[in-house]
């Protein structure tokens, strides 16, 4: 199943691009979608601890499973205002 | 006489936006004849950053989420403190130094709420809306150290 993957701010530098559709296995969490770029990108893993992840626009846990058509996004410490 | 609603989160302006912010059209916005008081935050673009002199920022969102949790702000605020109208805007894309980069208007009889739901308003922004800033110096740029939001919620329970 297909699901839509954004990226912001310094992770979006590093991943190259804001929007990316992945392919997962049906069951696939939160965390093991993060795990498929983290290996394409390593340099993404040292933000892991101060990520928190979104689920079609909430936040979500890392053992959240994941839904075919689901946005999620890997979100760095957010610095609005 | 005609009664003006005064509670009415229908009237709530929630944005995000690429052009210079009026804060006159939003304290307008949010004053009723039933106010007694117009509380606002205005955060602008500083010209330093703990002494390091700012060039311009960039700020980019997550822009439906964003407004996702500017709602949720507005529901918290209305849920705590006796306030009438909320105007809550951000502005994205490259800021010059002094320009507004937020406005928060919020009404209320009465000026303890009003400043209170303002305060709470802009403290809440900064942890939960997913808006980030990149800070641009002479010598290179970095993005601003953030806030984590804070850990998710515990799931809801089925609601069957």
């Amino acid at each position: 199943m297909r699901v839509k993957v954004l990226f912001f701010g310094r992770l979006r530098e590093i991943v190259g691009c804001a929007e990316e559709s992945a392919e997962i296995a049906p069951g696939a969490r939160i965390e093991d979608l993060f795990a498929r770029f983290r290996e394409r990108h390593p340099e993404l893993a040292p933000f892991r601890p101060s990520l928190v992840a979104s689920r079609n626009q909430e936040f979500a846990p890392w053992s959240e499973p994941l839904a075919a058509g689901d946005e999620i996004a890997f979100l760095p410490p957010v610095s609005g205002g | 006489m005609k009664r003006i609603p005064m509670n009415n989160p229908a009237e709530d302006l929630i944005q995000i936006v690429r052009q210079p912010i009026d804060p006159l059209v939003l304290m307008n916005h949010v004053r009723g004849p039933g106010d007694g008081a117009v509380a606002s935050f205005d955060g602008c673009v500083r010209d330093n950053s703990a002494g390091r002199a700012t060039l311009y920022l960039e700020y980019e969102g997550y822009e439906p989420m964003a407004r996702v949790k500017m709602l949720e702000i507005c529901a918290q605020i209305r849920e705590r403190f006796a306030i009438h109208r909320v105007a809550i805007v951000h502005r994205l894309g490259r800021l010059e130094i002094g320009e507004t980069s937020v406005f928060i208007a919020i009404s209320a009889a009465h000026r303890g709420p009003a400043f209170e739901a303002c305060r709470y308003a802009i403290d809440t922004l900064k942890r939960i809306v997913p808006i980030w800033k990149k800070e641009f110096f002479a010598d290179g740029a970095v993005w601003a150290d953030g806030e984590i939001p804070p850990a998710t919620p515990a799931p809801k329970p089925e609601s069957d």
